[in-house]
């Protein structure tokens, strides 16, 4: 079933850098995409119109049969809590414990009131918990989140996603910030619980080794412009080429 | 860039440190001639002060202490309503003066504007202007203070706002978070170390602040000092000048201590 369509997606930023030349792809329910593409493609600008962090100029974004770009206010905040996302920079709230990091995930669900005031309930905080013991947690749920070593931190950022309950995971370039090591645990959590859950994700990655191990399917963008999107054993030498250095013209007029 | 433009690049560099200089130099030699200053004047004037400190201010009448405590407990009240109601009236009005978080940036220019005007004219002009409306009193000065510390936190308080870590708050708000929860989860914890710093040291300021308005006739041991200048009661001058002293140092001891329990 599909989960997400995007059509015709563009986006101008203020200062007059094209970020995104339409860029069309549908995400099924399930599915683990990893977008990949040389710094600048426009792969963040991507994710972030998906959840509206970033207003797109033109195009559509239909998630589960509403359209973000298009949708007023409490539309949007139904849409947002349903895509969780995690960041390179983790992006937690850094003076805030690593319980109430997880909890901000509940947000959405909340009325305006006990949002602000802090007033989770004991069920909340239970699937609180038992998150944090999912990611491997368990024994630093009272610490403050920047307290935490970054491995740690993604984690609870993860965690914090999971909380809203996601049908679809965003995340951008979730292990740029990280050593090989926590690399790898991350992008296990992430990979194995996506499936687990059955939670869509779609995730921005500079290695292309990573995204060919992970990947259910892989986009190449490349200038703001879609230029691969298929399964990762089509994703050829040529083609990494033609994504990361633009060959495209020399490929097509070798056809 | 080419060699020559580098060299072009570094010549016109040269040049403007040596215009800065050169106008630095100029600036301190016209307004030393056109204030009369002098180093001999300096050094009588030192010599005079010294001899006014040691014989007339010297020692300080200790009996007169306890008509010292109304004041200097007065003085206290004014620096605090001031610095409460300043840092209340302040947070609000920063949301409107910081770029990440004003409506419109006009709304923004106008807010400055205000806290600017509030801040840069002095407290003691603004004891002298609202005394002529008022009267002499506790009330006056503590008005006076409230205007100079919305100013100034409005100002500090903006600033704090646009260094806030945009990340943070937008990882808030993409969990389908409000406004108002975006705000009291992602904004205000990055918000309210420095809301304390800053209001506590603004206390620090109007203790030392209200010493001078109380001259003008803003109260508080200020206006004690004065009232005893113009009898020429020396030694009850200098006590004081020196329970302001002692006021602000445990001031400053005292919120030195609480701003490392919080922040
Ligand atoms: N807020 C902004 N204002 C103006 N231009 C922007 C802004 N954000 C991104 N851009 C520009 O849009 C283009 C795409 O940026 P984007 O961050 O989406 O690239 P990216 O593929 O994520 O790159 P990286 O791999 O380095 O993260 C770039 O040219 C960038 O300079
Ligand atoms: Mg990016």
């Amino acid at each position: 079933m599909t989960l997400l369509q995007v059509k015709g997606l563009e986006k101008k930023y203020p200062d007059g850098t094209v970020a995104l030349k339409g860029i069309d792809f549908e995400v099924n329910e399930g599915e683990f995409i990893v977008i990949i593409g040389p710094s600048g493609a426009g792969k963040s600008t991507l994710l972030r119109s998906v959840n509206r962090l970033v207003d797109a100029t033109n195009g559509a974004v239909i998630f589960k049969d509403r359209d973000v770009v298009k949708a007023g206010t409490r539309v949007l905040r139904k849409i947002r809590r349903e895509i969780g996302m995690i960041f390179q920079g983790f992006n937690l709230i850094e003076r805030a414990s690593v319980l109430n990091n997880v909890l901000h995930g509940r947000l959405g669900y909340m009325s305006d009131f006990k949002g602000m005031f802090y007033l989770f309930n004991q069920s909340q905080k239970k699937t609180a918990y038992e998150l944090l013991h999912r990611v491997g947690l368990g024994e630093q749920i009272y610490k403050r989140a920047d307290e935490l070593s970054g491995g740690q931190q993604q984690r609870v950022g993860i965690a914090r996603a999971l909380a809203q309950k996601p049908a679809l995971m965003l995340a951008d370039e979730p292990i740029a910030s990280l050593d090989p090591v926590s690399s790898n645990v991350i992008m296990d959590y992430l990979y194995n619980i996506c499936r687990e859950e059955g939670i869509a994700c779609l995730c921005n990655l500079h290695q292309v080794d990573v995204a060919k191990k992970y990947a259910t399917r892989i986009i190449g963008i490349h200038a703001g412009e879609k230029v691969f999107d298929g399964k990762p054993e089509e994703l050829t030498e040529d083609i990494i080429n033609q994504i990361y250095h633009n060959k495209k013209k020399e490929l097509v007029a070798n056809e | 860039m080419s060699e020559k433009q580098l060299l072009q690049v570094r010549k016109q560099k040269r040049l403007q440190v040596f215009l800065f200089f050169a106008a630095m130099l100029a600036l301190s030699v016209w307004s030393a001639i056109s204030t009369g200053f002098s180093f001999s004047g300096l050094f009588t004037g030192t010599v005079d002060s010294t001899k006014f400190i040691i014989f007339d201010l010297f020692p300080p009448d200790f009996s007169y202490i306890a008509s010292l405590v109304e004041p200097a407990l007065e003085t206290i009240y004014m620096s605090f309503v001031a610095m409460v109601i300043g840092a209340i009236v302040a947070a609000f009005l920063a949301i409107f003066a910081s770029a990440t978080t004003a409506p419109h940036p006009i709304v923004q220019v106008a807010v400055r504007a205000f806290s600017s005007l509030f801040r840069n004219i002095p407290v003691l002009i603004w004891t002298i202007l609202l005394a002529a409306a008022y009267g002499l009193g506790t009330l006056v000065g503590t008005i006076a203070l409230i205007m100079v510390s919305t100013g100034a936190l409005t100002r500090a308080f903006a600033e704090i706002l646009e260094e806030i870590d945009m990340g943070q708050v937008e990882a808030v708000r993409a969990t389908g978070a409000s406004y108002g929860q975006v705000l009291a989860q992602g904004v205000l914890p990055q918000f309210l170390p420095g809301f304390f710093g800053w209001s506590l040291y603004m206390l620090e300021i109007n203790i030392r602040a209200s010493t001078i308005i109380g001259m003008v006739g803003g109260g508080g041991l200020g206006f004690v000092i004065q009232t005893q200048i113009k009898l020429f009661q020396y030694e009850q001058v200098s006590m004081a000048v020196l329970l302001t002293l002692v006021l602000v140092l445990i001031m400053e001891w005292i919120t030195n201590q609480i701003r490392e329990r919080i922040i």
